[in-house]
């Protein structure tokens, strides 16, 4: 799978709505639009069976939202209750969230866990608006009123003249869905006068999380459940040539040994027994291609073809050749491990010809797909379910542990638990790919640069035009030969673009004797948001006036992912002779559109920081022969508490724009600061991903 | 090889258990599968993470490597014993107050371990939070916000 196709990213202003109509359901008042453009494969499904509505206003007065991304931690529940509480006037504990549940929920159309407010969100502020009018009209009509005359009020309709007169509005909504459709839409809320929305309101998950009330998927308990464990080929190898698993099935608290072509599973009363058993099968496997990770970045190069070219403009060669100065230079980042600390797991349970499946996915739907593939069923009869999700950070789309745990229990006609191992969760997924990118870049008399040539490997296009208005442009994406198997990373391509750009522009300054921040402000002319959160960086830092000590440097950067800008500041403290970087302090500032919970966007932003750190500084997927060596915390070193910087984060709302996914701008924007640091403090130039000790200390 | 089995007695938060459990039967397993505890978590099953932290005799253990039989006799506190019925610990409440949490999934572990800290440092200093919270991984990189919680449930034990 070539990384960057996966996920449809949401344009800066939201879908497209294409219809919006009330369901007739029993009990309430649904409402139902058609998030996806007609274009899309998904609005087939919508139209189908799988129609689904956004919102539903229940005769007892509660309000059910329905969403098809489920919450993994970047705080989609809550946001899309404030939304629907602040249309409904209604309070926020009115409010139940669904997200993730295929018999439930409208088709997820593609759209990324981190950015689906930005999908999700306007859709159901806007049906939740349609749902304000029709309970309004609908007391209107019982009070013989015009519908102006009718507000509504935490969870009542009230009649304007005389607050006296109300109804709760749970005693409307059957009427409301009878009522005809006005020929306009609903009118939105001004975020100006939010009282629910737009404010710092904490998650409506937070109890269950600090209780350890919060049900994921290895945590719930149906009757008669049995746990799994499945043989899984060498870390790069594939087919199954022969295996001895008879003798497994006569070990202490083994059910059953399921032996089912590619599949070889254990299934035992505890989940001990099935993975000693497990472990005490023979089996041969056709070995993997011994691939070592020495190579990478040239084999990667040498088998790139041409993929796309993105946005070009003028002439770059020419303009390359007339340049006064050129700068040319390559940039490479690792391949990278989700690691999220829950590890896949997926419990299947057979019910009468259908299975349900709970899975730790962010792709409810893809899961459905492939679960009903996997055992030649309909997929009106799978149901796939996310419980609470421990992280995902674009890693959980792989249906393979739920296609297999569907497996085991249609084979013994129970539930069964397929939970994976932290090594597992290591070495079998996907891993964010690892990239080259070259850049050159002409510099013109006048010290803007002229021409800028880019050329991608391996991590695909998301992120990789610059948000520059440079004169002559060109981006040519190439696909490459991945020795591992690679998918989505938390901003696809976008962090390693980013740090190729915007430590090239930081080495474009300095040789031009320009100021970073500076140099970038003369090419933002296009990208008035990303300008305006960079001149906000600058203020707030205090950028013009800065004297950074000996050993300390600071870096600039800047992204725009996902609909956000955002510009980071980093201070490093470099310690020269053994190479060891600690990062201070980071400053962000962001523009994520409408900020629906500023808390939570300062949560995400704050976790974005540190995840950046990570792989600015220290992860890699490491794999020698065809085996991976990172398997573990102690190999694949996540941050830790020691990690974490002092963050500051100035955030810019921008109401009148959707909300943004606010998790990957910043993201994007960490490593390329952090180098350019290292530059400021001790004149080291690092092309290279991460920047450990070694790699500081050897730099020219 | 079953191993024999004589039952194990635990105090599970504040209630005897007489578990008939293989003795090397790790703690995290017995809560988790035997007990239905399923607060506490499994992220590594190498003590290297520290979501499956348990406090044993008040202290903290990483349950997924310590076997059970180390707990016999002995006083287990999970998280789901740590409220007094609809009253929530001033760990968990701080934890709530400064958000200190996205997916929430290592938030068990961390607030254990920052009980076990307050009752053994009723002032933890910043950098004795960093260190005894140390093995404590939250990939959604909330540690700040963990930190600023723990400084908070200290001044609310205080009180």
């Amino acid at each position: 799978m070539r990384a960057g196709r996966r996920c449809r990213e949401a344009g800066a202003d939201g879908p497209e709505l294409t219809r919006r109509e009330f369901l007739r359901a029993a009990g309430g008042l649904v409402v139902a639009v058609s998030l996806w453009p007609e274009t899309s494969a998904v609005s087939a499904a919508a139209a189908g069976e799988d129609r689904a509505g956004w919102l539903r206003v229940g005769e007892d007065g509660r309000v059910t939202v329905f969403g098809p991304i489920p919450e993994v931690g970047q705080g989609l529940r809550t946001e899309l209750a404030q939304l629907a509480a602040e249309e409904l006037r209604v309070p926020l504990s009115s409010v139940d969230v669904i997200l993730g549940d295929t018999e439930r929920v409208p088709p997820d159309g593609g759209i990324c866990a981190g950015s689906a407010i930005s999908a999700i969100g306007p859709e159901v502020r806007r049906a939740a608006a349609e749902a304000r009018e029709a309970l309004a009209a609908a007391a209107a009509a019982q009070w013989r009123v015009r519908p102006e005359q009718v507000q509504l009020s935490e969870g009542r309709a009230v009649l304007i003249s005389d607050e006296g007169t109300s109804l709760p509005i749970g005693d409307l909504a059957r009427a409301a869905a009878r009522m005809r459709r006005r020929g306009r839409a609903a009118v939105l809320t001004p975020p100006a006068e939010f009282r629910v929305a737009g404010r710092p309101v904490p998650s409506v998950d937070g109890r269950s999380y600090v209780t350890g009330a919060a049900k994921y998927t290895a945590d719930i308990r149906p009757q008669g459940l049995a746990f799994a464990k499945v043989l899984r080929p060498p870390d790069l190898g594939g087919r199954l040539l022969s295996a001895q698993a008879r003798a497994a099935a006569s070990q202490p608290g083994v059910i059953a040994v399921v032996e089912e072509e590619d599949l070889i599973g254990v299934v035992a009363s505890r989940p001990e027994a099935a993975e000693r058993a497990a472990l005490g099968i023979q089996a041969s496997w056709q070995e993997g291609p011994p691939v070592s990770g020495f190579s990478l970045y040239q084999d990667l190069r040498a088998s790139a073809e041409l993929e796309s070219e993105l946005g070009s403009r003028g002439d770059v060669e020419a303009a390359l050749a007339a340049a006064r100065h050129g700068y040319s230079a390559s940039y490479r980042t690792p391949f990278l491990a989700h690691a999220p600390i829950e590890p896949h797991a997926a419990l299947a349970m057979p019910e009468d010809g259908r299975m349900v499946v709970h899975a730790s996915t962010q792709r409810p739907f893809q899961h459905r797909a492939a679960v009903a593939r996997a055992l030649g069923l309909p997929e009106g009869r799978v149901r796939v379910v996310c419980p609470a999700v421990g992280g995902a950070f674009g890693g959980k789309d792989s249906p393979e542990v739920s296609a297999q745990a569907a497996r085991l229990a249609q084979a013994l006609g129970r539930p069964v638990l397929l939970a994976q191992s932290r090594e597992e969760e290591l070495t079998r997924n996907y891993f964010g790919p690892a990239a080259v990118i070259d850049v050159r870049c002409g510099v013109a008399p006048d010290d803007r640069i002229a021409a800028w040539d880019c050329d991608v490997f391996n991590c695909g296009s998301r992120g990789a035009l610059a948000p520059y208005a440079f004169e002559n442009h060109r981006v040519r994406v190439h696909a490459c030969k991945s020795p591992l198997p690679q998918g989505p990373w938390r901003g696809m391509g976008a962090p390693a673009s980013a740090f190729a750009r915007e430590v090239h522009l930081d080495h474009v300054a300095s040789q031009l004797g320009a100021d970073p921040i500076a140099l970038r402000l003369r090419h933002l002319d296009d990208a008035p948001r990303l300008a305006r959160v960079v001149r906000s960086a600058a203020e707030r830092y205090g950028w013009r006036d800065r004297r950074p000590p000996t050993g300390l440097g600071s870096g600039f950067a800047c992204a725009v992912d996902a609909g956000s800008s955002a510009a980071v500041i980093a201070d490093v403290e470099v310690e020269r002779t053994s190479g060891y970087l600690r990062v201070r302090r980071v400053l962000v500032a962001q523009d994520s559109g409408l900020v629906v919970n500023p808390d939570n966007m300062r949560n995400v932003i704050e976790g974005a920081v540190v995840m950046g750190l990570g792989f600015t500084l220290r992860e890699a997927v490491r794999y020698q022969q065809g085996r991976i060596l990172t398997r573990s915390f102690a190999s694949y070193a996540i941050p830790t508490f020691y990690d974490a910087p002092a963050v500051d984060i100035v955030l810019q709302s921008d109401p009148d724009r959707p909300p943004q996914g606010g998790g990957t701008a910043a993201l994007c924007a960490i490593a390329p600061a952090v180098a350019n640091a290292v530059f400021d403090a001790i004149g080291t130039r690092l092309r290279e991903l991460p920047l450990s000790p070694a790699r500081v200390r050897s730099a020219p | 090889m079953a191993e024999s089995i004589e039952p194990i007695i635990i105090s599970v938060n504040g209630t005897e258990r007489r578990l008939a459990v293989e003795r090397s039967r790790s703690l995290l397993s017995v809560l988790r599968i035997e007990l239905g505890l399923t607060g506490t978590k499994y992220g590594c099953g190498a003590g290297q993470c520290g979501a499956c932290t348990a406090l044993l005799e008040g202290r903290p253990v990483r349950a997924c490597v310590t076997p059970v039989s180390h707990a016999d006799g002995r006083a287990v506190l999970t998280i789901e014993g740590l409220a007094e019925e609809e009253t929530l610990h001033p760990v968990q409440e701080a934890f709530l107050e400064a958000q200190a949490f996205q997916c929430g999934y290592c938030t068990p572990g961390m607030t254990m371990e920052a009980v076990a800290l307050i009752w053994q440092k009723p002032r933890p200093s910043e950098l004795e939070i960093r260190e005894a919270m140390s093995g404590h991984l939250c990939r959604c990189g909330t540690y700040a916000r963990i930190i600023k919680a723990i400084h908070l449930a200290a001044d609310k034990m205080q009180r």
